[in-house]
């Protein structure tokens, strides 16, 4: 690659160094109007200035030549560079530039052979991407429902358990409730019977009169002598 | 205080009395004063108290007999309280009439009644008692108005208790 390079480079030093050798300026191949005008006059000096035919030479002088033709020696010098130029760049030139560009093609190709195989190994590692991504999206519905399942058998037992105690705290608050009432049944029949046995204790010893108390005490020995 | 101690203040008291031949009188007299001392609760931590003089207690006893009771009775109760057994007096003097009683084959029977109970209640009722426990009983009346009305006989560890006060607990336990 780096030779191809080097070749192209001295093909190109190569022709322009031989376009600057050969080449001639326009003006060096014809004549200028005072050279032709002292050429004229040269030849034909000796004769008549005022002749008719040195006027037309001189005139013929100031005539300009043809702007597309170009001179003869201005041909055969450009063809001749052209060939060589043409000779050389067909040989070292065109060779060059094709070594060039085949290397240029190649790398391309290699290049877009790499970019193809990127390509490939991208899409496949994107089809990974994509699968695990789907494994996870599946893997992360898997554990969302568990969860939601779980935390569903949470507040189930929650509820159980909420529902079990309010029950148990109902039965203990009607147990409590009814001893309550009990009690005070009781305390009541007790607080009912010490004031009427306290009112018919005050009644009866008004009412034991002192025949009374020999009524019981005769009583008793009865009952103790028939024991 | 044991059994024997009581028993043995009990025999002493017995002696005394009998030998200075006021056995019933100091019986009865004894009786009285140790129901008494029974109902006065200040009377007896008083007379229990050991932070007062010995002197102090036992001018208190005879203040409280005074001339209602015997010299000898005096002297007794003197003597149980100088020796710092006031809190037994009760026990001793039980075992005293008991002891007394036996001496005359009979048995006591504490008898309580809200009202005094004249002689021919008294006889009837020494009969009754003598009829149902086969035994010759001697009756010791104590005056208590929580009996209400009725009698209540203790004769060693039964009790016989016709009482106002059994039936209108009876009547009480009914209204529970």
């Amino acid at each position: 690659m780096r030779q191809r390079g080097i070749r192209l480079g001295l093909s190109l030093l190569l022709a322009t160094l031989g376009l600057f050798a050969f080449a001639v300026p326009a003006s060096a191949s014809g004549e200028t109007v005072g050279s032709c005008m002292a050429e004229v006059l040269e030849h034909d000096g000796h004769a008549d200035l005022h002749s008719e035919e040195v006027h037309d030479k001189l005139e013929g002088c100031f005539e300009a030549p043809s702007p597309i033709i170009p001179e003869l020696n201005e041909i055969i010098w450009g063809g001749g560079a052209f060939l060589i130029l043409f000779v050389v760049m067909v040989k070292k030139g065109f060779p060059a530039v094709k070594a060039a560009m085949d290397a240029r093609a190649d790398k391309i190709r290699d290049d877009l052979d790499a970019a193809e195989k990127a390509k490939t190994d991208a899409q496949s590692v994107h089809a990974d991407y994509e699968s695990r991504l789907a494994d996870a999206k599946n893997e992360a519905s898997r554990l969302i429902d568990e969860a939601r399942g779980a935390a569903d058998q949470v507040r189930a037992d929650l509820v159980a358990k909420a529902e079990a105690d309010i029950s148990e705290m109902k039965s203990r608050a009607t147990t409590e409730i009814e001893a309550s009432r009990q009690q005070a049944i009781a305390d009541l029949r007790a607080e009912v019977a010490g004031i009427a046995l306290g009112a018919a204790e005050k009644v009866v010893q008004s009412s034991l009169d002192d025949d009374a108390q020999r009524r019981l005490v005769d009583q008793y020995i009865d009952e103790v002598t028939g024991s | 205080m044991s059994d024997n101690a009581i028993a043995g203040y009990a025999d002493a008291l017995f002696a005394v009395a009998a030998a200075n031949d006021v056995l019933p009188t100091v019986e009865d007299e004894l009786f009285r004063f140790s129901q008494a001392l029974n109902s006065d609760e200040n009377l007896q931590a008083t007379l229990d108290d050991s932070s007062l003089p010995v002197d102090r207690r036992q001018q208190i006893v005879e203040d409280l007999l005074g001339g209602s009771a015997c010299s000898t009775t005096k002297a007794l109760v003197s003597m149980i309280v100088a020796s710092g057994r006031s809190a037994r007096l009760s026990s001793i003097v039980d075992a005293f009439i008991e002891r007394s009683a036996a001496s005359r084959n009979k048995t006591v029977a504490t008898v309580r009644s809200a009202v005094e109970l004249d002689d021919s209640q008294k006889d009837k009722l020494v009969t009754a008692l003598s009829g149902a426990t086969n035994k010759d009983v001697e009756v010791k009346v104590v005056i208590d108005p929580s009996v209400i009305g009725g009698l209540v006989t203790e004769i060693g560890d039964d009790i016989i208790d016709g009482s106002v006060r059994r039936r209108l607990n009876q009547l009480r336990e009914n209204f529970r």
